[in-house]
């Protein structure tokens, strides 16, 4: 009768060792989840400040600017663009991601060459709407950036516990899989040195 | 990375220069007003002086700083870092997620191109640096003013009211002098009203409140010491310029 008991006691401490582990486990992914979709309603309403920015932009700069139809143009596409590509804060997959950063730098793009075209201008330069714009609009890229580089950090320390043993396990019996970072701008590697 | 941004100050202290920049005397005065400051307020203004950000965006840089340095007071976000690089010839001014209503981009903008870069490129640094904290601690007063009268639980007329004297005196003057600089030779035009009205508008303002109003601009003498930042976060408001 003893030598059954010990072997079932055995088994049954394990079980409940495993189950409360992945229980635990799967609690943090969600809590770490949430993380992230808090941190991606963040990056959504930023761009979404900018895109709400530009027909405003896109009216001012017109009135003074008449010939540079094809960059208003050019703006104009891109924003339709970009709210084109939406993403499910679920479905974070690199390549959704991907697809979205890419819209939005295209619009990014469109919106400095606009800025640079307008340099022609003095009278739109000397506009206090436009100069508005111009300071909420710079607020706004910077504010992207602050929420893109606090997505990718809710997103490494996921991936991070996502990837370690026996984390990625029950990841696999979850469902849970990696997700994409933001990439940094092209170009950032090889510059000067910071000096204090 | 973490090598890119320099330690916080210890002690701690809100005026940095690592530049050189500024003298002794000037540092501490600064060090001293915007002390007095943030023991009125709790608003922490921060200055930092280096020599170049190298490969950051000088918006980029400021805000991490801001944020590493934990500027501001936690759950307030009340905090402000004036930064400038040197080397690049780049000013950037950031405000805390608390503030971003006070000073929006707009009006930090104003800041930096009208009182921080004519001043910087004059190479009157201490000028420039004692300018903007002014209208930074009026912008920032009008905030926790507000606070006050919303609490009260009546008139957010008041501050609707301000916000106009100040576009009224303020916005418009600017364009005007705007216009009448292109005829001048160095000389900024309009500073002065700037200042004054915005002076006016901040005392009309301030008529309706019992006290309190007085110790802003205050200079304390005692030799008092910062006790340290608070864990302020920055969500990416401010403007810059480079000179």
């Amino acid at each position: 009768m003893k030598k059954i008991l010990i072997p079932v006691g055995i088994l049954l401490v394990l079980g409940i060792f495993i189950y409360s582990k992945a229980v635990g486990t799967y609690n943090q992914f969600v809590q770490l989840e949430e993380e992230i979709n808090g941190q991606w309603a963040e990056v959504e309403t930023q761009y979404q400040r900018r895109t709400d920015l530009i027909p405003n932009l896109v009216s001012t700069v017109k009135g003074y600017a008449e010939f540079e139809q094809e960059t208003l143009t050019g703006v104009v596409e891109a924003r339709s663009k970009a709210t084109s590509v939406q993403i499910d804060p679920t479905n974070l997959t690199p390549e959704k991601l991907a697809e979205f950063q890419q819209a939005q730098d295209q619009l990014s793009g469109a919106l400095s060459r606009l800025l640079v075209t307008v340099e022609k201008y003095p009278d739109l330069k000397a506009n206090q709407n436009f100069l508005e714009l111009q300071a909420q609009l710079e607020g706004t890229e910077n504010r992207i950036a602050v929420a893109r580089r606090n997505f990718n950090e809710s997103i490494k320390s996921y991936n991070s516990t996502l990837k370690v043993f026996p984390n990625n396990l029950f990841a696999g019996w979850y469902g849970f899989v990696a997700k994409g970072y933001f990439e940094a701008a092209a170009g950032a590697e090889n510059a000067p040195k910071v000096e204090f | 990375m973490a090598q890119d941004f320099p330690p916080a100050p210890n002690p701690p202290r809100l005026v940095n220069d690592f530049t050189g920049t500024l003298s002794a005397s000037e540092v501490e005065q600064l060090e001293q007003k915007l002390l007095a400051y943030s023991d009125s307020t709790s608003t922490q203004v921060a200055i930092v002086l280096l020599g170049s950000v190298g490969p950051y965006d000088i918006a980029d840089y400021t805000i991490q700083l801001g944020e590493k340095w934990g500027i501001g007071v936690k759950g307030k976000d009340n905090g402000i870092l004036i930064l400038a690089a040197m080397e690049d010839r780049k000013c950037f001014i950031a405000a805390g997620r608390g503030l971003e209503g006070a000073i929006p981009d707009a009006l930090a903008k104003r800041i930096v191109s009208d009182m921080i870069l004519p001043n910087f490129k004059m190479e009157a640094y201490y000028q420039g640096l004692d300018q903007a904290t002014d209208m930074i601690f009026k912008l920032a007063s009008g905030e926790y003013k507000a606070d006050e009268v919303l609490s009260e639980g009546n008139s957010g007329g008041s501050i609707l009211l301000i916000l106009l004297l100040v576009f009224l005196f303020v916005i418009l003057p600017l364009i005007k002098n705007r216009r009448d600089n292109n005829n001048h030779m160095g000389g900024r035009g309009g500073g002065v009203d700037f200042w004054t009205t915005l002076m006016l508008a901040n005392m009309l303002g301030g008529g309706g409140r019992s006290s309190g109003g007085g110790s802003f601009g205050d200079f304390s003498s005692g030799g008092g010491s910062f006790g340290g930042f608070g864990g302020g976060s920055f969500g990416g408001g401010g403007a810059g310029g480079s000179w």
